[in-house]
């Protein structure tokens, strides 16, 4: 304690590292709560074990990818066109690393939540506007929060899972290649990879919120990196630490690296400042203008909310993210697509294998449309929560069916498989109204707290998994495809060596059948579930 | 405005923009320890955005501001570990209890005893029943009875607040005005903002009424009476009704102007 010139004595401010475990230690406590609030305890307990059922599934499956005589640590068979543990290794990291990018903007966050703390839900992240602590503190617990979360919610149990797998080997006939030797290691490199995404993802946003040339160089070195990774200019290992991690002789590469993630963490963290300003700004007029475009929507409520719902998505500076973070993946699918056809991988995979999965996407934007911004104000409305989530529903469907259809004839140009393109946009449409509808139907207006949920997440993976494999596996059927039947015991017995079988029409007529049939009863299913929306949600309150 | 005593609140030429929009035209300020300084004016007169330049909230404009010896834009850590806020709107964190959240601002603050202390300020707003529920889920006044424990927690000198008493009970409000009158007498110091008149009348030595970013009009509270008839009531509306027939005015000249 000091004294001031007014002869009170003054506290000295909780800083350093009291100010940050202190921090640390409430906001784990509230993202746990959070989630629990959403999902009953007993459901939040079983989404680590279903992350590792799954994974236990997948340790098992793993001889089919990389072949049975594939010891772990020797890329014996990376010469075949199947995949080597390089491969297997790059798949694990690299879509970690994309989900921990997209987890990452923290500066984005906390500025949404101070901006927002008038509102009926307030976060700690906000905290610093009232008390004394700092914004770079509380942004640096969030960074170390969420990490630990994901650590023991989602990377354990996936490492669970695999020992599970692993352990299977000693009771039953089933076999992995993956070793119990490897399991550390993987559960390390896969932190390290999180740490950095989040980290860099953090950074990015600091940078950007700084404004000025700040934010007109952070897209630049983006598109750098990406470039450089891309062309195959540096080793993956340069830019994908927790890879380089998990290489031979790579463990001592951890710390440093994990140590590393966490420093540019930090320097994010001092990137954000102590800005609580919310500034007051005149916007022109464009809820009547969207209103009065929208006359196809008839005269009720949906026409009134959709606009309403244009307006949030245009005035929160959301629609170019949201429209480059649904992209994104799109292109990792279009870069795929590409990669599988360079490598004429033995799977006789199509456009129409592609179509499915670009509508999959829609789960992400529309989780972003429901957390723009806070319904509660509609509880005293004449609305329903039904009424919103179709509306939401809508707003998705119009604002993205553009971008797949770009996407899918870009791949059909690659492909060159312009005469199934017809077809791929039906299934591609009906898979993605269906996706979202079924998003909506059961997660109503919290789908980001529902990924925890486990029984819902059991019911969207039934959902979404039976009728994705069904079309995928019948896009084999169609397309310029030699191996078209019996494809999988053939490559299975002959490898590489797989013959081509004569194409069958009547086949390929009944697959193609099949495919808009499938394609009808999606669309039926997801006029089901908007009918279905009122039994569910018709009594629920609004809040996100 | 300005006080006799040694000043724990001193705003000088104290201003706030954005862009041509004026929040708060350049004003000075000083409130004495053991003063009950109270701000009024109607809704979006200025008051929230003068409380959060000076408790480090808001970076000014222009101007600069001093509370109890500290620079409120450059150290406003510091002078927010040694002051109370009570904002107008604002809720304790949804996801945390009453208890939690006590505890973390009070260690944040440095707090001594602080077990016994969030014990005293659960009981002493009547909490005690809902020390485990989420903040998200009690009443509009249980969570106002949070915020005020907040600031009361490590027993400042000084206070600001905003609308303090907005969705309390009638009991609370008499239990939060008595305590809040004992704090001044033992030399405690509050900066108060509103438009419940009524307050003024009960509890402040001085007042300020500002409009549109002005200060209309202070001193203290019989001084602003243009004679003993007169109601503050009467007062408010005096200069406020001018400052907005003014406004008005001034509104209808422009666009005039240019057609």
């Amino acid at each position: 304690m000091q004294s001031s010139k007014a002869g009170t004595n003054l506290n000295e401010p909780l800083t350093g590292w009291s100010a940050f475990s202190t921090t640390f230690k409430v906001m784990f406590i509230e993202e746990f709560r959070e989630n629990l609030d959403f999902a009953k305890k007993r459901r939040i307990l079983l989404f680590p074990l279903l992350v590792a059922l799954v994974t236990m599934v997948a340790t098992i499956g793993l001889q089919f990818l990389v072949g049975e005589g594939a010891s772990q640590g020797a890329d014996s068979i990376s010469d075949a066109k199947t995949f080597s543990w390089d491969e297997m290794r790059l798949a694990l990291h690299f879509p970690l690393l994309l989900f921990s990018l997209g987890m990452g903007s923290f500066a984005f966050l906390g500025r949404e939540r101070i901006l927002a703390r008038t509102g009926t839900k307030n976060y700690l992240l906000a905290s610093p506007a009232l008390q004394p602590l700092t914004n770079p503190t509380a942004h640096f617990a969030y960074y170390m929060k969420d990490l630990s979360y994901y650590v023991l919610l989602i990377l354990t149990p996936v490492i669970s899972g695999m020992f599970v797998g692993i352990t299977l080997e000693y009771f039953t006939d089933v076999s992995t290649p993956l070793e119990y030797s490897s399991l550390p290691i993987t559960w390390i490199a896969m932190i390290v990879t999180l740490a950095q995404g989040l980290a860099f993802s953090f950074i990015a946003s600091s940078m950007w919120l700084l404004g000025g040339w700040f934010s007109r160089i952070t897209p630049v070195i983006v598109v750098i990196i990406g470039t450089i990774l891309g062309l195959g200019l540096i080793d993956r290992e340069f830019i994908l630490w927790g890879l380089a991690t998990q290489q031979p002789e790579g463990l001592a590469l951890a710390l440093p690296a994990l140590l590393a993630s966490i420093f540019i963490a930090w320097c994010a963290s001092q990137l954000v400042r102590d800005d609580f300003e919310i500034k007051v700004t005149s916007k022109k007029e464009i809820f009547l203008p969207a209103y009065n475009r929208l006359k196809f929507l008839g005269k009720g409520p949906l026409r009134l909310l959709v606009a309403k719902e244009a307006v949030d998505l245009i005035r929160s500076g959301s629609l170019k993210k949201m429209i480059v973070s649904y992209s994104v993946p799109l292109v990792v699918l279009l870069m795929m697509a590409w990669l599988v056809d360079f490598a004429e991988a033995p799977i006789p995979i199509n456009l129409l294998s592609y179509a499915p999965f670009l509508g999959f996407f829609g789960f992400n934007f529309y989780s972003w449309l429901t957390a723009l911004d806070s319904p509660e104000h509609m509880n005293g409305l004449p609305l329903s929560v039904p009424q919103l989530i179709r509306a939401k529903v809508t707003v998705y469907f119009l604002a993205t069916t553009w971008i797949s259809v770009i996407f899918l004839c870009l791949m059909a140009w690659k492909l060159d498989e312009w005469a199934v393109l017809p077809v791929g946009l039906i299934v591609m449409i009906a898979n993605s109204i269906y996706i979202v509808c079924l998003t909506a139907f059961l997660m109503g207006l919290s789908p980001n707290k529902a990924i925890f949920d486990a029984k819902i997440m059991t019911w969207f993976w039934i959902g979404t998994v039976l009728p994705l494999l069904s079309l995928f596996l019948l896009s084999f059927t169609q397309g310029d495809v030699s191996f078209y039947e019996n494809w999988a015991d053939q490559v299975q017995q002959e490898g590489l060596q797989a013959q081509a079988v004569d194409f069958d029409n009547e086949r390929a007529a009944a697959g193609f059948k099949g495919i808009l049939w499938v394609s009808v009863g999606l669309v039926a299913a997801s006029v089901l579930l908007m009918k279905l929306l009122d039994r569910k949600w018709g009594r629920a309150e609004f809040n996100n | 405005m300005s006080g006799e005593a040694e000043s724990l609140v001193v705003a000088k030429d104290l201003g706030k923009r954005y862009g041509d929009f004026i929040a708060l035209h350049p004003l000075d300020v000083k409130v004495s320890a053991g003063e009950f300084f109270g701000v009024f004016g109607p809704n979006g007169a200025g008051k929230s955005t003068f409380i959060k330049l000076l408790t480090g909230q808001l970076r000014p404009s222009i101007g600069a501001v001093e509370v109890l010896g500290i620079n409120a834009a450059r150290d406003p850590q510091k002078l927010k570990a040694n002051i109370g806020i009570v904002p107008e709107s604002e809720s304790p964190p949804s996801y945390l209890t009453p208890s939690e959240f006590l505890q973390f601002v009070g260690k944040l603050r440095g707090v001594d005893d602080i077990d016994a202390k969030v014990e005293h300020w659960i009981d002493w707003f009547g909490l005690g029943e809902k020390r485990d529920t989420m903040c998200k889920d009690l009443s509009k006044g249980q969570r106002q009875k949070v915020m005020l424990s907040s600031a009361f927690i490590h027993e400042p000198k000084l206070l600001f607040l905003d609308e303090p008493f907005a969705n309390l009970d009638p009991i609370y409000q008499r239990k939060c005005r008595e305590w809040l009158m004992d704090m001044v007498d033992n030399g405690g110091t509050i900066f108060l903002c509103s438009h419940v008149l009524e307050m003024a009348e009960r509890m402040c030595n001085r007042m300020a009424i500002i409009n549109n970013g002005k200060v209309l009009a202070a001193g203290t509270v019989s001084g602003l009476k243009e004679s003993e008839k007169e109601t503050l009531e009467d007062v408010f509306i005096r200069l406020v009704g001018h400052s907005i027939e003014e406004a008005e005015r001034l509104s209808d000249e422009s666009s005039s102007e240019e057609e």
